[in-house]
């Protein structure tokens, strides 16, 4: 497979990933009854999916640098420091069911999604950063651009969001499976 | 016994979402292969036959210290600018020659997003007539086929800027001889072939305008 087709997959999961989050957000808002059937039906393997989702960006990350040679710039290395912990914490937690991760991952991700902003925000408006471009790789620089938005930032924002809906799905699944008189972060994966 | 057996509503639900998202995960590689699927048939016109992205540069003189970043006086200021001869992006010459008028040197590249911002502010400044009595040239510099935006031909053709441009060495030469710090860069030589200012990123047509009243000191 040639680097458009990697960067086209990639950037079609991203949008997959973006239609999830939206679906999820609109059943959040739509009432008790459809969050309760989604957090049951997603809740049980949150911790899986959030694993899967930092895992792909973290495989897309390595692919874009080591076989595509996208030299990551100072922002992206910012994010992969977040998304590569993540994704082997998340793999860890999910193996072990351990949803205390979420206390470690989520601050994490957090961040991970604001770097990523602001980097989609510098891809927009370069001026933010200077108004010059570095001849060592500036972070303005736009690798490529699928969809007409879909860029490396882009994806990684997307990654952000999905891993950290996917924790707050877990983290309702873990709270209503739990029982009430129950004090300590229980272990559900 | 036998209901023990059977999937809660629940989990059936759960795995037909695991199911669906791998299903889904495999229709979109297919989709990306086919998409990208390359089409056997040869190109009709080969462009790259005639045109050149890069060129050798000879640079002659005494090359410009590299631009500081926060000048308070330019260390260059003053000094004799060398000068650039090579190649267009049509093969034909293209040369930088300090001394002959007042000359604003222009370096662009393509990948960089100031610089594709800038090209048509300049193009569009150079129409008005703002660099009257000036000689424009171009350098197209840090040149790399991997970066986006390539080929600087292409764009440069496509934004309509048709100032008399150098095809950069692929290890920019031109640009290190002029103490190129970032893109886009512009250098203004008087009539002597003396650097009389020079400007790092997107400028206002105010700032264009200094750096030509520069050139005709």
């Amino acid at each position: 497979m040639d680097i458009d087709t990697v960067t086209l997959f990639f950037a079609l999961l991203a949008i997959a990933l973006q239609i999830a989050v939206v679906v999820l957000v609109l059943c959040a808002a739509a009432g008790r009854s459809v969050r309760s059937t989604v957090v049951d039906t997603v809740g049980p393997i949150a911790l899986w999916a959030a694993a899967a989702i930092a895992t792909a960006c973290m495989a897309g990350s390595l692919y874009f640098s080591e076989v595509a040679k996208f030299t990551p710039c100072k922002l992206c290395w910012y994010q992969r420091i977040v998304m590569y912990s993540s994704a082997l914490l998340l793999v860890i937690a999910a193996a072990r069911r351990d949803g205390a991760v979420r206390r470690f991952v989520g601050p994490l991700v957090v961040v991970g999604g604001l770097i990523s902003s602001y980097h989609v925000m510098l891809e927009r408006f370069p001026n933010l950063e200077s108004g010059a471009c570095d001849p060592n790789n500036p972070c303005s620089l736009i690798w490529f651009e699928k969809f007409g938005y879909v860029t490396i930032p882009v994806m990684a924002l997307t990654g952000f969001v999905g891993v950290i809906a996917s924790l707050i799905i877990h983290r309702a699944w873990d709270g209503a499976s739990r029982p009430p008189s129950s004090s300590q972060e229980s272990h559900h994966g | 016994m036998a209901n023990a057996a059977q999937p809660s509503p629940k989990s059936r639900r759960t795995r037909i979402v695991v199911v669906a998202s791998a299903a889904l995960v495999l229709a979109l590689a297919i989709v990306a292969v086919v998409a990208t699927r390359k089409d056997s048939s040869p190109d009709q016109t080969d462009a790259s036959a005639v045109t050149i992205e890069t060129g050798d540069v000879t640079v002659t003189g005494a090359s410009l210290v590299t631009q500081p970043e926060a000048p308070a006086i330019d260390p260059a200021i003053g000094t004799k600018a060398p000068t650039l001869n090579g190649l267009g992006f049509d093969r034909s010459a293209v040369s930088v020659t300090p001394g002959e008028r007042p000359t604003i040197v222009m370096f662009v590249a393509h990948w960089c997003p100031h610089c594709q911002r800038e090209v048509p502010q300049v193009v569009k400044w150079l129409a008005s007539g703002v660099a009257n009595g000036v000689d424009m040239r171009a350098v197209a510099t840090s040149t790399d086929a991997k970066l986006p935006n390539y080929p600087p031909s292409s764009w440069l053709a496509a934004e309509g800027f048709d100032v008399p441009t150098l095809a950069d060495s692929p290890t920019s030469a031109a640009a290190s001889a002029y103490g190129l710090d970032s893109f886009p860069y512009f250098v203004a030589l008087d009539a002597k072939g003396n650097v009389t200012k020079r400007m790092a990123g997107e400028l206002t047509e105010a700032q264009f305008t200094d750096l030509v009243s520069a050139a005709k000191a």
